[in-house]
């Protein structure tokens, strides 16, 4: 494969790549720097935020020098440390807002779901390598679950909805690049969808018709979610159909593979009764954020209030922005949570267009190297960490991008090193840096 | 590379192109935002941090001639809730009780008034006059809940009370029908607007252009900065030629009369400026503007806008009497000398006719028949005169026209007399001219015109036309305006007349039935009159001019006190009081009056079969 970067002259650091970490490592201080400063813990937040650039900045070097097959050798080890962290965490982790996600200790604190990522990601990547020759085996993409589901499981314990929730797309990613079945990728897949599906539909069912009538079709709808006689009747229903289906297919000779109609049915059947159990789980705030995605103009004032006043702020900013320290949204306090899930929307707001397309742009080119990275890696294992890494930061980008521009709902996931958060800059400028030392190693043994 | 003959990177590629996809959506959502809608966005982040808080602009002062204000305003800051449509009980009880705590007032009651706004769709002030601190805490409420608005207003304020209040007027809620012609001339849907009197006949004066605050707040409402102050400018100021001391004896004198309803209105014979203008029952103006609502509503429901002043009409009675002398000794009709003997009734075909002293007064001649207000005497120098020139001299002095003051609602009277009679297609009897000689019958006058007439009797004939605007200062644009006075007629008697017609008023003072008027140092005129009504107990009437020795007229009065009884007792007192006021007199209790008891009322009129006339039937005495 005829890339630049192998044709052996090149350096083994890629500078495009450093810089555009680093730009973003700048802009997002200063974002912070303006968007922290009414908090009345200001200086402590710069503090921090220093310190974790330093460190992290530390963190990033060292793992481009620092031979990433180590972790290979090491995942399991890797994988018992992290659970006994998310296990821990449940223990003396300290609770806020009903999670207990976070260790305190001082000056120091950190989220073990972050460490946890990083920590699949190297497990899931040493798994799949081995597995290479097998990876178009069922049991390739079972045993993959198997490995994730602690881990997955530990998190929902605590309960971190939305870290739980980015743990897909990174899996499905990894198993996807690792070139499992993709029938059963999208057996998976479909799975679930079908479990993320069916709570917002039973909410925009109740949305839409919240007086309904009984026996209307809402309203039998809307019983399925009970997990009564609705949901058996519901399952009944969907064997019925496929069942159906499937004769129907024989009679008109189409020679479609029976497994289809049982696939099909099995995974409606199995993500309906998980959606139903997850549809019972859901909290109130975190249906306010369906609804309020749903149904925008329902309340003003309400749930919707923190997307419609990060679009009130990025498209105040116009093309040039307000400047630094001088945007009315986040600087008045009518920006929820701006240091943190909607930082976006302070640089689109005080750094107009030019930043926000920058903040964009460089994470785009970030992206690219990682992938680039991925493609010229001198082993799998190598492939699949970037490949991993790659998915966590585009799915943490287009769904927090999505959520400050009311493209999707609230999921509160923050915004890998622009958003405040010492523990995560740490944990992702190391990433970063096992990404930069697998194109380091591209092509020859250190 | 051992990654399988490519195809993972292949895999791998077309998630990047997802990605790049997903990105570049990102982008163009940011090129609709940021660029596209940016002047939508911009409109809605400065809403966000700017409240605009209107201030209702002070109106223009109001001062009487020596300048002392009558009206003024006071700082007042007011929490205000509009409805809107489709608001649910539920948020309603909540506001209600978050409010209560602020306004450490009662939830049921605040939740009570909450609804009644909503079920009205009207604007409702919560609370008036509410200290400054209170108000930043309370803008919070605006962010959360629409609807509930805090506006600094300059409040009218009327030092006096109840004071010339059918004059000045008051301050009310505009009506729909006032809302959708002021609502483009820069009203809001709270706006007070001048109710009667002078704040309604010159509102467009007195009211100043609204200012306001721009101010940037952040999101839990507290106030950042000023943004922008909107200067407001006040009304323009309006002096009157009203005197506050003379008003307020008017005003004080009705009030202590018996039946307190009535009007009193004193003129300056020389100009026709009004130096007082009361009328009763009255009303305080500051009620309407009160803090509590309740106080409000009940002074807007208990409040009595008819100003009997220049709306009332009412018999003149014996003040009549005067025009009679003056219509038959100028025509010659009858001498000073004729005299008259009053046996206490005439007899006159088949009706007799009392004087309102049944013993009789004897022999009469002109000026015991006035000061005595004899009323036989003056049946017959009526007889003697006729009901045509009666009527004539009459209107020359005014009456059953308006006198053109400027004021809403005036009335012009009746004039009685044969040329009105035949108008309606009737015949004119003697017992009509009787009866018109002592001011009963149909005549009908407004306590505006007796002041006129009265002022008239003072400067010897020149009828001003009443105006109680001395100046206007505006306060931009336009130059001070300047009332001059404005001769309506005149009324040309011959000089012994006058003579004549002012010794005997003065004469009805020093010695007759006005002699409770009487005040040492003054030459004054006047007149009592009782006059007979078909609604219960006679009016009191009393009317007078006087002087300072050697000089002109400066004060003329008429009072009416209705149902007051005799005008001696009721009215007279008033006038004296108002006289003293206006020549700047301290107000001693006067001297024992030791006039006529009774005084004079007026005849009673016994029908014995036809020929009486019909319209006011006085009862039998």
């Amino acid at each position: 494969m005829p890339f630049r970067a192998e044709s052996g002259t090149r350096s083994r650091v890629d500078w495009s790549f450093v810089a555009a970490v680093a730009g973003l490592a700048l802009l997002g201080s200063l974002a912070l720097l303006s968007a922290a400063s009414p908090l009345p813990h200001y200086t402590q937040v710069i503090q921090r935020q220093l310190t974790a650039i330093l460190v992290g900045g530390m963190f990033f070097a060292i793992g481009v020098g620092f031979n990433y097959q180590v972790f290979q050798d090491q995942s399991k080890f890797i994988y018992a440390i992290i659970l006994a962290l998310l296990v821990a965490v449940l223990f003396v982790g300290t609770l806020s807002r009903g999670q207990r996600s976070w260790f305190h200790a001082g000056f120091f604190s950190f989220q073990p779901s972050e460490l946890a990522r990083i920590g699949l990601i190297l497990a899931l990547s040493n798994f799949l390598d081995r597995q290479a020759r097998k990876a178009r085996d069922l049991s390739t993409v079972l045993y993959a679950l198997a490995i994730a589901g602690p881990v997955i499981a530990l998190i929902l314990k605590q309960p971190d909805l939305s870290s739980t929730v980015s743990f897909f797309p990174i899996i499905i990613c990894m198993l996807f690049c690792a070139g499992v079945e993709v029938w059963h990728l999208l057996a998976l897949f479909g799975y679930g969808t079908v479990i993320m599906a069916t709570p917002v539909f039973y909410t925009m069912l109740q949305v839409r018709y919240p007086m309904a009538a009984h026996n209307s079709l809402p309203y039998l709808l809307l019983e399925v979610s009970r997990m009564g006689v609705g949901t058996v009747v519901a399952l009944l229903l969907i064997v019925a159909s496929g069942l159906a289906a499937w004769r129907v297919s024989m009679w008109m000779r189409w020679q479609i593979k029976p497994a289809l109609f049982v696939g099909l049915a099995a995974i409606l059947c199995a993500g309906l009764v998980t959606g139903n159990l997850v549809n019972k789980q859901i909290k109130g705030y975190q249906r306010n954020r369906l609804v309020a995605f749903l149904a925008p103009q329902s309340d003003i004032q309400g749930a919707s209030y923190n997307v419609h006043q990060a679009q009130i702020a990025i498209g105040s900013g116009g093309f040039w922005g307000k400047g630094l320290f001088a945007g009315t949204q986040s600087q008045l306090g009518f920006l929820p949570e701006r240091h943190t899930d909607f930082i976006f929307a302070v640089v689109g707001e005080e750094m107009g267009f030019v930043g926000a397309t920058l903040i964009l742009g460089l994470y785009l080119v970030m992206i690219w190297r990682i992938v680039i990275a991925g493609r010229c890696a001198r082993d799998r294992f190598g492939f699949l960490v970037c490949c991993g890494i790659a998915a966590m930061l585009s799915f943490s980008l287009i769904v927090n991008l999505g959520m400050c521009l009311g493209l999707m709902p609230v999921m509160g996931i923050p915004l890998p090193l622009i958003s405040y958060g010492g523990s995560s800059l740490v944990i992702t400028l190391g990433a970063l840096g096992i990404v930069g030392n697998i194109y380091a190693r591209r092509y020859s043994l250190l | 590379m051992m990654l399988g003959g490519g195809t993972l990177i292949e895999r791998l590629n077309i998630l990047w192109i997802v990605v790049y996809l997903a990105g570049g959506l990102l982008g163009l959502r940011l090129v609709q935002l940021q660029i596209i809608q940016r002047v939508e966005y911009q409109q809605l982040a400065e809403r966000n941090r700017t409240q605009i808080i209107y201030q209702t602009a002070p109106r223009g002062r109001i001062y009487d001639r020596k300048g002392v204000p009558l009206a003024s305003n006071k700082p007042a800051f007011s929490l205000i809730y509009l409805p809107s449509k489709g608001q649910k009980d539920s948020d309603l009880e909540f506001l209600a009780q978050k409010l209560a705590r602020e306004l450490k007032r009662d939830p049921e009651e605040l939740l009570a008034s909450l609804q009644q706004a909503a079920h009205e769709e009207s604007a409702i002030r919560l609370a008036e006059n509410l200290p400054p601190q209170a108000m930043f805490r309370l803008s919070e409420l605006k962010t959360i809940y629409p609807g509930v608005d805090l506006v600094v207003e300059a409040r009218r304020y009327y030092p006096f009370g109840r004071f010339a209040s059918h004059l000045l007027g008051y301050m009310g809620k505009m009506d729909a029908k006032s809302w959708r012609n002021l609502k483009t001339k820069g009203y809001r849907v709270d706006s007070r607007i001048g109710k009667i009197g002078l704040e309604s006949t010159f509102e467009s004066e007195l009211r100043g252009r609204d200012g306001g605050l721009r101010m940037e707040v952040d999101a839990q409402g507290r106030l950042r900065r000023v943004l922008e102050r909107m200067p407001w400018s006040a009304g323009s100021n309006i002096h009157l030629t009203l005197d506050a001391a003379v008003q307020k004896a008017a005003d004080d004198g009705l009030r202590a009369s018996s039946s307190n309803k009535g009007a009193v209105v004193a003129i300056d014979p020389r100009s026709g400026a009004i130096l007082a203008l009361a009328a009763a029952p009255s009303f305080d103006p500051n009620a309407f503007l009160s803090s509590d609502p309740a106080e409000a509503k009940v002074a807007v429901a208990e409040i009595d806008e008819f100003n009997r002043a220049i709306s009332g009409a009412y018999p003149p009675g014996s003040t009549f009497k005067i025009v009679v002398g003056a219509a038959g000794l100028n025509e010659g009709r009858f001498t000073t000398q004729d005299s008259v003997f009053c046996p206490g009734y005439l007899e006159y075909g088949r009706d007799i006719f009392l004087c309102w002293d049944h013993k009789g007064h004897k022999r009469m001649t002109w000026f015991p028949g006035l000061t005595n207000s004899c009323d036989v005497y003056f049946y017959r120098m009526g007889l003697k005169t006729g009901g045509a020139l009666i009527e004539k001299y009459a209107r020359m002095f005014g009456f059953g026209a308006e006198t053109k003051v400027a004021l809403r609602g005036e009335r012009r009277g009746n004039l009685f007399g044969p040329q009105g009679r035949a108008k309606s297609g009737r015949s004119w009897y003697d017992g009509d001219t009787i009866n018109q000689s002592i001011g009963q019958g149909e005549m009908l006058v407004t306590p505006m015109q007796m002041a006129m007439f009265a002022a008239a009797m003072g400067n010897r004939g020149t009828l001003w036309r009443p105006h109680y605007i001395d100046r206007i200062v505006y306060t931009e644009g336009r130059a001070e305006y300047k009332q001059q006075p404005e001769r309506l007629g005149q009324v040309a008697l011959k000089p012994e007349v006058w003579q004549d017609l002012q010794e005997a008023m003065r004469l009805v003072i020093s010695s007759g039935t006005g002699y409770s008027a009487r005040i040492p140092g003054l030459e004054m005129a006047g007149k009592t009159g009782t006059a007979q009504n078909s609604s219960g107990p006679d009016h009191a009437w009393f009317i007078a001019f006087a002087a300072k020795p050697g000089e002109p007229s400066a004060a003329a009065v008429a009072v009416l006190v209705e149902n007051g009884g005799h005008g001696s007792s009721a009215a007279a007192p008033i006038a004296r009081a108002v006289i003293m006021a206006a020549y700047g007199m301290s107000d001693k209790k006067p001297e024992k009056p030791a006039a006529p008891a009774g005084a004079d009322v007026n005849s009673a009129l016994l029908r014995m079969g036809r020929g009486a006339t019909p319209g006011v039937s006085p009862g039998v005495r």
